[in-house]
């Protein structure tokens, strides 16, 4: 499995185990906000608090408060894919 | 520990000289802290980067945030059309996007807690509406106004959120007030006398400690109005 790939199933993984209905499986086009989002507004800061974790695990620290960040967010937290891509490049950005 | 901005002088000094004579750590934050004898750093708030910094550093040195007093404040006292437009731009750069992007910036630090108190700072002038106060009271009225929002927005992570809004205190912002001019505003308050910086201490101290945990999204006016 590549790095991309296993930061990829950790992002899913973070989702997945925020999401109300267990049923649901975490796809690249999930939404993560706006109105068919499968996260609350909760979940969601949960989900970027886990994801600081992560980062900060593999030595890098993953911002989503940064003025670039959130001016990319409609995209960065528009689908769980978008959000593995800023991950990615954030991790690869401080390499 | 208790982020207080503002630490240098004023409330926002005897706020933190307070909570540190109640055993509680306290991390101040002002322009200029040459003078200040406790843990502190350089942070102007009107930066969001500079903020940023503070936030960063309180994270890397793993410092666990249980509140924030937004006391920084800069104050104004002229006809809104003798303001300079820079003046009119350094109090709602100041006194309102100071105050958010500490909040924005510093909360996040206690939603891992999961509890918290943030306490803002507002103004007796927004319920008064008084005379030559007008740019200044507009940046404490969307202090208010952020205040009520963000409290329901923190909710879910059990940090608290709330607003006290001083009369005329007695500390360095009064500089160039007239005793007739602070008696005027005293009079249309409630409780028509000045209050000390203690007062508001008294505040701070409630509002962080569990006994106000039911309190949130509340404005308290000092005085009265």
């Amino acid at each position: 499995m590549s790095a991309i790939e296993s930061v990829k199933s950790e992002v899913f993984r973070h989702i997945s185990q925020l999401l109300e209905n267990k049923s649901l499986i975490v796809t690249d086009d999930m939404s993560l906000i706006g109105g068919d989002s499968v996260l609350d507004s909760m979940k969601l800061v949960e989900l970027c608090l886990a994801l600081e974790d992560k980062a900060s695990d593999m030595g890098f620290e993953f911002d989503w408060t940064s003025d670039a960040a959130m001016s990319r967010s409609r995209s960065m937290f528009r689908t769980a894919g978008s959000l593995v891509a800023e991950f990615v490049s954030q991790m690869e950005a401080k390499k | 520990m208790i982020v207080v901005t503002g630490a240098s002088k004023g409330l926002g000094r005897a706020i933190c000289e307070r909570l540190i004579k109640k055993n509680i750590d306290v991390f101040g934050l002002a322009r200029n802290v040459e003078d200040v004898p406790f843990a502190s750093m350089s942070c102007d708030v009107s930066s969001y980067e500079g903020v940023k910094d503070v936030a960063q550093h309180l994270k890397k040195q793993g410092i666990k945030v249980m509140g924030l007093v937004n006391a920084a404040g800069i104050a104004s006292m002229n006809l809104a059309v003798t303001t300079p437009q820079s003046v009119a731009q350094k109090i709602i750069n100041t006194n309102l996007l100071g105050t958010i992007y500490c909040c924005q910036l510093i909360a996040p630090l206690m939603l891992r807690n999961k509890h918290g108190s943030i306490i803002n700072f507002s103004t007796i002038a927004v319920a008064l509406g008084l005379k030559g106060e007008s740019i200044y009271a507009a940046s404490k009225a969307g202090v208010e106004g952020f205040t009520r929002s963000f409290a329901r927005e923190m909710s879910d992570f059990n940090v608290k959120v709330n607003c006290i809004a001083p009369g005329p205190i007695d500390t360095s912002l009064l500089k160039g007030i007239t005793a007739e001019q602070i008696n005027k505003i005293v009079s249309q308050q409630v409780i028509p006398k000045q209050f000390k910086p203690d007062a508001v201490a008294d505040l701070v101290e409630l509002l962080i400690d569990s006994r106000s945990d039911s309190l949130s999204g509340q404005v308290l006016r000092v005085g009265g109005a």
